[in-house]
């Protein structure tokens, strides 16, 4: 009887491997499906050719990949939902996008889908799915990729002897990673340096800055103030949809503190600029930084002598949890296998191999396997044990950003007021409260929340 | 006693083919396919922004939606934003035009002056002009790059201040505007090169001969004689100045804040980035009546020279 068990077993086994293999020799040209993916140009996008290849291996599928730049994706897919013109069959949306999309009925429910594949809904991790699969009791596709932020710092400094002992007989405390926002201040003034003062030892030949920061007039100044709001306990809505103005004005004025330490580069720069800044030795961390940036920080290993590159949670243990949600058009004309698609992207197969060509999964599966935990992944996949915590410390966490219907509306507005403060032109008062006016204008009111 | 022989023209074209089609429906004829596209590309629209300035119209909650009035342009005339921006567009193009009006026609003057490489110069001064601003505007942000740009490196070297040019609110409009001068400069240079190249000798050699001073001459007889040309390149900044969109979007994206927020990139924004259509709609039509209302102004002088000179031709 077990032998026999086994015996079905492996026939199944085979079948199932082989199937696609069949599949793929069935299927002429002619015959395939077209369906298009648009998808942000530069995020891996050799790495998801390979995976579309693996998914046409296996479907009579052919899948065109539309690359838009990060900036435009949003106007250019919305423009083609509101159209209903089915040009995309698969979206890409950021988290805060969603629930607009949800809400306006742009892209389709996959609850029933994923009905009877509940063991792969569940392997995305579960912070991460909170905030970008869910809205309203519905499941509304997969994230395949996150951006999740953590503390990325120069570990060589914080080993230092030298710098330790100062530090300590500076601030009375030890050097470490910090865990809340006043040690990290102490952390960023400590390591702001003219040109001739020393650094663990020796003389600087330019200025070194104590932390980077993305205050550039992108949506990235909020993705990092997120974490200082959250972390009193606030949000950027309230349940009543209003901007918690107070609270604002404080994240605020903890973020104008750090701004004093950051290279004058962070008023125009985005994430690919602070990357640029750690890897030629003008910071020494950067506190609430996209994580899948990891293999490009550790560069600074090679770029910088004696540089050793750490990774740990935020300060307080809140930072922007983010991730790309793959989600099928309202106006596909193949929502099947687009469908089919997204749970082929956002599966363990494909994720294991975005994760080993550098991408950063969204499967708990993937980010727990010990392959990417060993010495010698360190430079692709060292930050998955991290972001394992991360998901961990924030488990339960919402966000009333990601829950209302004019989130990206939102997210694409309130740079502007936060980046006004930052550059100095306003207070954070007025910033805080231009943010709740434009907030209010956006909504007509206060914002629905649909939890 | 004499017979005229000739015919009035319309009675010899008759004679000659009675089916042919007049002058004034050949002349219609002509012009209706031109007619055509500005009626597709530009009235159709036009009236469609109209319509839609009168609707709410947000494209993320449904299509073009239910009539409200003039709510609209209430919204609009007190949007603290709108009249930023308007402010930024005006400080940019007075600011820009000015410049690239007076460096234009100190260049002109001193290619006009030279006695070698006029053509190379020439040449050069059309690179700015021959590459979008989209193209230069990011080649640009690298030059204005705090940290890795090549300006604040050789600013270093001789030890100036190393501003922060695109972050920096103070000085932010100040670097999309000196981006503009090295783009537009030259097109100022090489008409009123042109123009100065046209210009007839005689009034200057008998100035010479009865020994008017330099200033005088360029007082009495060169600008005046100018002034057409001047004039026409004046307007054509001025519009394209009002319009700015694609250097501020590259360079500034309209911050830090709203600094560089021009009237067409809030326009942008407000359209393509909130989808407010119903918003982008009633700007754009203030906008429109804006540059309707300041063309006719600047444009009439000129026109009624042209007419003048036509009557007397």
């Amino acid at each position: 009887m077990k032998s026999m068990l086994k015996k079905g077993l492996l026939a199944a086994a085979l079948m199932a491997s082989t199937a696609p293999a069949a599949m793929a020799q069935e299927c002429a040209d002619a015959d395939r499906v077209p369906i298009t993916w648009s998808t942000i140009a530069g995020f891996y996008t050799d790495a998801m050719a390979e995976l579309v290849s693996g998914f046409e291996a296996g479907h009579c599928v052919k899948v065109n990949v539309v690359n838009i730049d990060n900036s435009q994706l949003y106007n250019k897919q919305v423009i083609e939902m509101v159209g209903q013109t089915g040009a995309y069959d698969v979206v890409t949306l950021e988290t805060s996008e969603k629930a607009e999309f949800a809400e306006n009925g742009f892209i389709l429910p996959m609850t029933e889908y994923f009905a009877d594949k509940k063991a792969q809904l569940d392997d995305v991790a579960p912070t991460l799915a909170a905030l970008t699969t869910q809205y309203k009791d519905d499941v509304w596709g997969l994230p395949y990729y996150t951006y999740t932020a953590g503390y990325i710092y120069r570990a060589d400094l914080f080993d230092d002897p030298t710098e330790k002992e100062a530090f300590k007989k500076r601030f009375n405390y030890d050097l470490a990673v910090p865990t809340t926002w006043a040690q990290h201040r102490d952390i960023a003034e400590f390591f702001t340096r003219k040109a001739g003062e020393t650094l663990k030892g020796e003389k600087l030949t330019k200025d070194f800055y104590g932390v980077g920061l993305m205050a550039g007039p992108f949506p990235e100044i909020q993705d990092e103030m997120s974490g200082v709001l959250w972390s009193q306990g606030a949000d950027w809505l309230t349940d009543e949809g209003k901007v918690p103005v107070d609270a604002v004005e404080k994240a605020m004025n903890d973020y104008l503190e750090l701004v004093k330490y950051a290279p004058p580069a962070a008023l125009t720069v985005t994430y690919d600029g602070v990357m640029n800044q750690m890897k030629d030795g003008q910071i020494a961390q950067t506190y609430s930084f996209f994580l899948d940036q990891w293999p490009n920080a550790v560069q600074t290993e090679t770029s910088v002598a004696g540089a050793k590159m750490g990774v740990a949670e935020a300060p307080e243990k809140k930072a922007y949890i983010g991730g790309f949600l793959l989600a099928v058009s309202a106006s596909s004309a193949h929502p099947k296998e687009a469908m089919d698609f997204v749970a082929h992207i956002g599966g363990h197969d494909a994720q294991m191999e975005f994760a080993k060509a550098g991408g950063t999964s969204t499967l708990m599966s993937v980010l727990s396997d010990p392959a990417f935990a060993a010495p010698e992944s360190r430079g692709k996949t060292g930050h998955f044990s991290t972001l394992l915590e991360i998901f961990d410390s924030m488990k339960g966490f919402r966000s009333n950003l990601f829950d209302t219907p004019f989130g990206a509306k939102i997210y694409n507005t309130m740079q502007i007021p936060l980046q006004s403060a930052a550059a100095g032109q306003i207070s954070a008062r007025q910033a805080a409260e231009r943010l709740a006016v434009e907030v209010e204008k956006i909504c007509g009111g206060p914002c629905p929340i649909g939890k | 006693m004499s017979q005229s022989l000739s015919v009035p023209a319309s009675q010899e074209r008759g004679a000659a083919s009675p089916t042919a089609m007049s002058d004034r429906w050949f002349s219609i004829l002509l012009i209706v396919p031109a007619m055509l596209v500005i009626l597709v590309f530009a009235l159709l629209p036009l009236a469609y922004a109209l319509d839609v300035s009168f609707r709410f119209a947000d494209l993320t909650r449904g299509r073009i939606g239910d009539f409200v009035g003039l709510d609209n342009y209430r919204a609009v005339l007190h949007d603290r934003a709108f009249w930023s921006s308007v402010g930024v567009t005006l400080k940019f193009t007075l600011t820009a035009v000015t410049l690239e009006m007076v460096l234009g026609i100190a260049i002109a003057f001193l290619i006009h002056g030279a006695t070698a490489g006029k053509g190379i110069i020439r040449s050069l001064m059309i690179l700015p002009l021959a590459t979008s601003a989209a193209v230069t505007g990011l080649f640009w942000r690298y030059l204005y790059d705090t940290q890795f740009g090549l300006i604040n490196h050789f600013l270093g070297l001789v030890g100036l201040p190393e501003p922060n040019w695109l972050g920096d609110y103070t000085i932010a409009l100040w670097s999309v505007i000196l981006f503009d001068v090295w783009q537009w400069t030259p097109f100022v240079a090489l008409i009123a090169l042109a123009g100065l190249q046209a210009l007839p000798k005689e009034p200057f050699e008998a100035a010479e001969l009865d020994g008017a001073s330099t200033f005088r001459v360029l007082r009495t007889l060169t600008f005046p004689m100018l002034k057409p040309v001047l004039f026409l390149v004046l307007v054509l900044r001025t519009i394209d100045s009002v319009r700015l969109y694609d250097a501020v979007a590259v360079l500034t994206r309209g911050g830090p804040g709203t600094v560089t927020e021009t009237m067409t990139f809030y326009l942008y924004r407000t359209g393509l980035k909130l989808f407010r259509m119903d918003y982008a709609s009633t700007m754009a039509i203030f906008f429109l009546y804006a540059m309707l209302v300041a063309s006719l102004f600047a444009l009439r002088p000129l026109l009624t020279q042209f007419s003048s000179r036509a009557s007397e031709g």
